[in-house]
């Protein structure tokens, strides 16, 4: 290990090497309490039997080793995500751009509202229907006005599809 | 009301030069329209990270969970860490956040319907068809010719294909570290949940041998089926914290792979990390 600051993965590393230390304590704590019951049949070599209140004790340092680990694995977790706030802020600064990039397109639809009416308008004069212009001119002051309403419209997004 | 003067030859040349203008932007977007599909299945996989929101929920209540297997001194120590998790929890969720807003984001703006002007242009198209062509001077033409290029311009679907690079683009690096980030965070679940099971059913193991006799038969019993309980309970978790690596891995390969199709180089080649969650990044040592 270096000498400076323990890196992320050097503090994964010790709390795995604590969980692995548990892992080999809790199989001995179980053989010793198999041995328990069995201690008559396979003689005085076994090994000396445990008591409850010995196993319990044994347990209780397991516990404590695999709380150590955890307490690392929360330290090493953080350390992944801590240099991730200037990323999220630009992925959700790209995402509101994205909305932006949406909402003109979204004018741009307004925009062809006004080619269509402009059509029609022009369509109307040019057949000599003061009756159709009429309705074609007030269909493109609609237009021209949605178009305005939306340039005014506050940044706020558009609710997404999905 | 005057009517213009006809010029019919004049006209006539400019609307072919509009519909012109409208074959080319279909077919730019005939070609990116591959592309964009692809977009929209990479963005329709945010859901699967939901796996990811779940676990860290999971991960925050460890306490909880092992209280009633606790000692009252292994509970105090637990208390502690209880709150180191739930102090980082807010940040975990926040990578989720970030990840996701983006791929909706993304999503949307390669999404099917958000350029799509079928119908504006349809409507225009028959508009220009019903125009006589008595009557219609050059200034006019050249008017609807001018609105019409920049209606292209603006919908046409390489302006879409190009907004979706840039945002490919920008959001690369970012979007990679996050889910780097959530690899290694759902790998440091996998790890406590581990801890936790062994805590859990370690204590009913080392317990149940004790109350083997007659007189506790009873609580032999109960002790056994909650363990069994307890142990399908860990089990379906470690498959579910396997397949929450394996949803972040596979976005991560698409994300890479949608990079590669936009001719987006990045500056530093990551490969997605395998996608074995209980795999220690740094090796024992």
């Amino acid at each position: 290990m270096s000498q400076h600051a323990p890196s992320p993965a050097d503090i994964e590393a010790l709390a795995d090497s604590l969980s692995a230390s548990a892992n080999e304590l809790h199989d001995s704590i179980m053989r010793a309490i198999r041995r328990n019951g069995t201690a008559d049949d396979a003689g005085a070599d076994a090994g000396p039997p445990v008591t409850h209140a010995e196993a319990q004790a044994l347990f209780e340092q397991e516990v404590e080793l695999r709380q150590r680990a955890n307490s690392l694995y929360v330290d090493s977790a953080r350390f992944a995500v801590a240099g991730l706030s200037v990323p999220a802020q630009e992925m959700l600064r790209l995402a509101a751009q994205a909305r932006e990039t949406i909402r003109r397109i979204d004018r741009a639809r307004d925009l062809a509202g006004i080619v269509a009416s402009l059509l029609g308008l022009a369509g109307a004069i040019v057949g000599r229907q003061p009756k159709d212009a009429a309705a074609a001119l007030e269909d493109l002051k609609d237009n021209l006005a949605a178009f305005k309403a939306d340039s005014r419209k506050p940044d706020d997004a558009p609710t997404m599809g999905t | 009301m005057r009517t213009s003067l006809p010029v019919p030859a004049a006209s006539g040349r400019m609307l072919q030069r509009l519909f012109l203008l409208w074959v080319l932007a279909i077919l730019a977007g005939c070609a990116s329209q591959q592309r964009l599909t692809d977009v929209r299945a990479f963005a329709a996989k945010a859901p699967t990270l939901s796996s990811y929101t779940d676990l860290s929920q999971r991960y925050r209540d460890t306490w909880q969970r092992e209280q009633p297997y606790l000692t009252p001194a292994a509970d105090a120590r637990e208390k502690t860490i209880d709150a180191k998790r739930r102090d980082a929890y807010p940040d975990f969720i926040a990578i989720h956040h970030a990840v996701v807003t983006y791929m909706r984001a993304l999503g949307a703006l390669a999404g099917g319907e958000q350029f799509d002007m079928d119908d504006q242009i349809k409507a225009t198209a028959e508009g220009i068809k019903a125009w006589p062509d008595a009557g219609i001077t050059e200034r006019h033409v050249n008017a609807y010719a001018g609105l019409t290029r920049l209606l292209a311009r603006l919908v046409g679907g390489r302006a879409q294909d190009k907004a979706v690079e840039s945002m490919l683009r920008d959001g690369y690096e970012p979007m990679q570290a996050s889910l780097d980030a959530m690899g290694t965070v759902l790998r440091h679940y996998d790890k406590t949940h581990d801890n936790e099971r062994a805590i859990v059913l370690g204590m009913l193991d080392v317990e149940t041998p004790f109350a083997d006799n007659p007189r506790d038969r009873l609580l032999a019993v109960l002790a056994k089926a909650h363990r069994q309980d307890k142990a399908a309970e860990y089990r379906l978790l470690g498959l579910r914290h396997t397949a929450a690596a394996r949803h972040v891995n596979d976005i991560q390969t698409m994300h890479q792979a949608l990079a590669r199709d936009y001719g987006i180089a990045p500056a530093s080649v990551r490969v997605a990390s395998p996608v074995n969650p209980s795999a220690a990044a740094g090796a024992m040592p």
